[in-house]
């Protein structure tokens, strides 16, 4: 079999991949309109639709043209913008800053985010208490529904969370993709294990403290979300240390290296979701007897996750977050996704359509409200 | 406390990094099993608790006899902080890490029963930068309870990577183990990096 003969069982005809769009089309309708389209107000309709389109012709280009990546990052990274701009109009609206204050702390006023969940875990059990002062039910961005979103998620997804669920992931991702050909090739694969020191570090400093310390010192994202006011020596050094690490994280290093660094050497969440990849079904997997060993999978793999050595091996480590980069990149279709228990090699587009609907329409769902609310403020704001 | 802790943490799994293959055999040697090597750990524990407390009794007298000045308070430490941070920072991203453990010297012994205790002297005496680090902050305290405080933290940090050692037979990976503790030794670093530096901008904004 020829090279574009193996490309093109991934590609499906437009009348088959339009048929495959069909249950994201009226899963996507209901959860965008809740079934019932309201035309009254013009700015909201167009945001809705326009978000409706966006996602469904992703979807179907997915399975048209047989590219995963590349469509997956149109949404991932529109995902991470709409975010960071709606919660930063939310905090703009609510306290005129980005910045937020003790008495928002104390208020617990503060919204949650998915990172905080590993420190959240040892004062939990310990003190039957949430550290994070934000709202466990009720406002935006509350505790109890990002907990279980995120749960769902990683039982279901395993690592692949970071590439379809996180809404920080975008902007690296986005980043890592501004150059052609990277500057920096070569980087110890010793950091990859950086998370896990990471999260031992902030997991026992917040049992300890009872204080989010990962929040409260290390995450870069603050930079695009909303921070600790500047009042004192010690809150302008965590500034420092939020945007010195958002600079290098997930901009810089990104764009040198063409690799997602922030979730690759610093997320403790990644850490922990790096282990959930022991329990979830689906996979990347080696077709040993088609791989040509020209180690394209190994060159493009945005977070370290495949080696030489994997590749030799035939297995994935489970640092996979399950992109799709390296499967877009193979010409002889020798990685691809799998579920586990299907050797490797059978069932290619069944288990790569399985996984498509499923983290495709996670990813859709989680991030209609965000991309919706962005275009309605647009819109308000161009017309 | 915390950034003691944070010490600790850091401190032990440095050690465990490096005199990890010179302790293992001692504490699990012989018919030993989970129980008799839990009683040596306990040993060996108990050892660093009390020569930490000898330090931070130490310290403290001599940052009260010569850190007399409120600046200088500051600055000293600040400076101190970021030299010994820089240090662990190269300690962990440095090729040529010294692989080798004081420990080793307690090979020479034929009590079997003094060796954790020997092993938990030369331990917490083994003068590297995060115990420069908490001797400093031991100096800088204001009250003896809290150079205290500030030890035992540091001594229940580093103590956290020892405690998996009973089973440490049955530990698999251990070169993933070892990475993570560097790791956390750098980035201990650098966390100390940032408190020296606000330790030492605050005090020259407040003298």
């Amino acid at each position: 079999m020829d090279n574009s003969l193996k490309i093109a069982t991934m590609k499906k005809s437009f009348g088959i991949s339009l048929l495959y769009t069909v249950p994201m089309f009226l899963i996507t309708f209901m959860f965008m309109t809740g079934g019932r389209p309201n035309f009254s107000d013009p700015s909201s309709a167009l945001a809705v639709m326009s978000a409706f389109i966006l996602v469904n012709i992703l979807y179907f280009l997915m399975h048209y043209t047989g590219k995963t990546d590349k469509y997956r990052a149109v949404l991932f990274i529109i995902f991470a913008l709409s975010l960071s701009f709606t919660l930063i109009r939310n905090m703009v609206a609510m306290r005129n800053s980005m910045s937020f204050s003790e008495a928002d702390i104390l208020e617990c006023k503060i919204p949650f985010c998915h990172l905080v969940i590993p420190m959240m875990i040892l004062p939990a059990a310990f003190t039957k208490s949430i550290i994070f002062p934000g709202s466990i039910i009720g406002g935006f961005a509350n505790i109890s529904s990002m907990v279980v979103l995120w749960l769902v998620a990683t039982i279901v997804l395993g690592r692949g969370f970071c590439s379809w669920g996180c809404f920080y992931g975008g902007w690296d991702d986005g980043f890592s993709r501004m150059k052609k050909k990277p500057a920096i090739k070569k980087i110890s694969g010793l950091w990859k294990w950086m998370p896990f020191a990471v999260l031992i570090m902030v997991a026992l400093t917040a049992a300890l403290t009872l204080m989010p310390t990962y929040c409260a010192w290390l995450c870069p994202f603050k930079a695009v979300t909303e921070f600790e006011q500047v009042t004192s020596v010690e809150s302008a050094a965590k500034a420092g240390v939020f945007l010195t690490l958002f600079g290098g994280l997930v901009v810089v290093l990104p764009v040198m290296t063409r690799k997602r660094t922030q979730c690759s050497f610093l997320c403790p969440l990644g850490a922990v979701n790096t282990l959930s990849n022991k329990i979830t079904p689906f996979t990347l997997k080696i077709d040993k007897n088609a791989c040509s060993e020209c180690y394209k999978c190994v060159e493009v793999c945005p977070l370290y996750a495949i080696t030489r050595e994997d590749i030799k091996s035939g297995n994935v480590s489970l640092f996979c977050s399950k992109c799709g980069k390296c499967v877009d990149a193979c010409n002889k279709n020798a990685i691809h996704y799998g579920i586990k228990g299907i050797p490797p090699g059978t069932m290619k587009n069944f288990s790569r359509n399985l996984f498509l609907f499923v983290s495709f329409l996670f990813m859709a769902v989680f991030s209609a409200g965000s991309i919706i609310s962005t275009l309605q403020n647009l819109l308000k704001l161009i017309f | 406390m915390t950034d003691s802790f944070i010490l600790g943490l850091s401190s032990g799994s440095a050690c465990l990094a490096t005199c990890g293959m010179v302790m293992f055999p001692y504490l699990m040697a012989g018919s030993a099993g989970v129980k008799n090597i839990a009683i040596d750990l306990s040993l060996f524990l108990f050892t660093r608790l009390f020569v930490y407390i000898i330090l931070a009794t130490v310290s403290w007298y001599f940052g009260q006899a010569l850190l007399t000045n409120p600046v200088i308070r500051n600055i000293v430490p600040g400076v101190l902080y970021i030299v010994f941070a820089v240090m662990l920072v190269w300690y962990s991203i440095s090729k040529n890490r010294n692989p080798d453990c004081p420990a080793k010297i307690v090979k020479t012994l034929n009590k079997r029963k003094l060796v954790p205790v020997l092993l938990g002297l030369v331990n917490s005496l083994g003068f590297c930068p995060a115990l420069f680090i908490i001797l400093t902050k031991g100096a800088t305290q204001n009250t003896l309870v809290h150079s205290y405080l500030a030890f035992i933290a540091f001594f229940v940090g580093s103590s956290v990577w020892f405690l998996p050692l009973p089973l440490a037979g049955k530990i698999q990976k251990k070169e993933v183990l070892k990475n993570i503790g560097i790791l956390a030794t750098g980035l201990a670093g650098i966390i100390f990096m940032i408190k020296g530096l606000t330790n030492l901008i605050g005090g020259i904004i407040n003298g």
